[in-house]
């Protein structure tokens, strides 16, 4: 959906559906369609967890250097 | 035809989703086949309706620019469904297809008349999910001339929701007006 939307075709449709219902494809397209625009939104704006994976409080400089810089989401842009 | 069938739209019971489908048909966007699919999901269907109606037709950024980067977004997302629909509030307030168009292709161009408020929204929408990497501190601080930090979050999340959707609808092959 987000790098290559156009591979997401009948056939596409065909194979998920030998794994998941139609409601579930529904919900995991919905969840999926939300965090591919509000990744990129938030990614531009540059802030970073609150918290380290063992559940440390740090600043914005210290999650950055902890997270790293852009994220991955923003490498592969655009609806093809 | 949408790769999952839309539901009947008797099949949607719920008072508040109906509520939310009534206040969409007023507006024009979405029409009823959208939240005839998402209804397959009721527990995100109506936090979803409600983030599109709300973020399209309420806050501090003018409406007609919404559509027009509502538009734009459809139009780079390649998505059928969405592009094809129109505000009403936007239409009834003077917002021509013209206008659309000049917003979506040439809003950078002076004799067309954005002020420079209306070209950083619209660049905004333009690179957000063209080239994020563009969007950065001094993008941000040319942003801040003309718009608050509040319109700033207000224009993004507007854009997250209608973005996001809009794939959404282009994955599951959705068309206005075909059911």
């Amino acid at each position: 959906m987000s790098t290559s939307p156009d591979a997401v075709d009948a056939a596409f449709f065909d194979e998920l559906r030998k794994h998941y219902s139609d409601d579930e494809i529904v919900e995991l397209a919905l969840f999926i369609g939300m965090n591919l625009g509000f990744h990129t939104f938030f990614g531009s704006l540059k802030f970073y967890p609150l918290f380290s994976p063992e559940g440390q409080l740090l600043t914005q400089e210290e999650s950055e250097k902890l997270y790293g810089g852009a994220p991955s989401s923003l490498n592969e842009q655009g609806a093809k | 035809m949408t790769y999952v069938t839309p539901l009947p739209l008797d099949a949607i019971t719920d008072s508040e989703m109906l509520e939310l489908i009534s206040q969409a048909r007023v507006l024009g966007v979405p029409d009823d086949l959208f939240p005839r699919i998402i209804w397959r999901a009721p527990e995100q269907a109506k936090p979803i309706m409600r983030a599109l109606l709300m973020s399209h037709t309420q806050g501090n950024v003018d409406h007609r620019l919404k559509e027009i980067i509502r538009v734009l977004l459809a139009r780079f997302a390649n998505e059928k469904y969405f592009a094809s629909l129109r505000s009403r509030k936007a239409q009834e307030t003077g917002l021509s297809e013209q206008r659309i168009d000049e917003g979506c292709n040439e809003y950078d161009d002076d004799s067309k008349g954005f002020s420079e408020a209306e070209k950083w929204a619209l660049r905004f929408a333009d690179l957000l999910y063209l080239d994020a990497h563009q969007i950065d501190k001094a993008f941000y601080d040319n942003l801040k001339k003309h718009w608050t930090e509040a319109q700033i979050m207000e224009l993004g999340s507007f854009m997250v929701c209608h973005y996001g959707m809009q794939m959404f609808m282009r994955a599951l092959g959705g068309r206005s007006g075909v059911h």
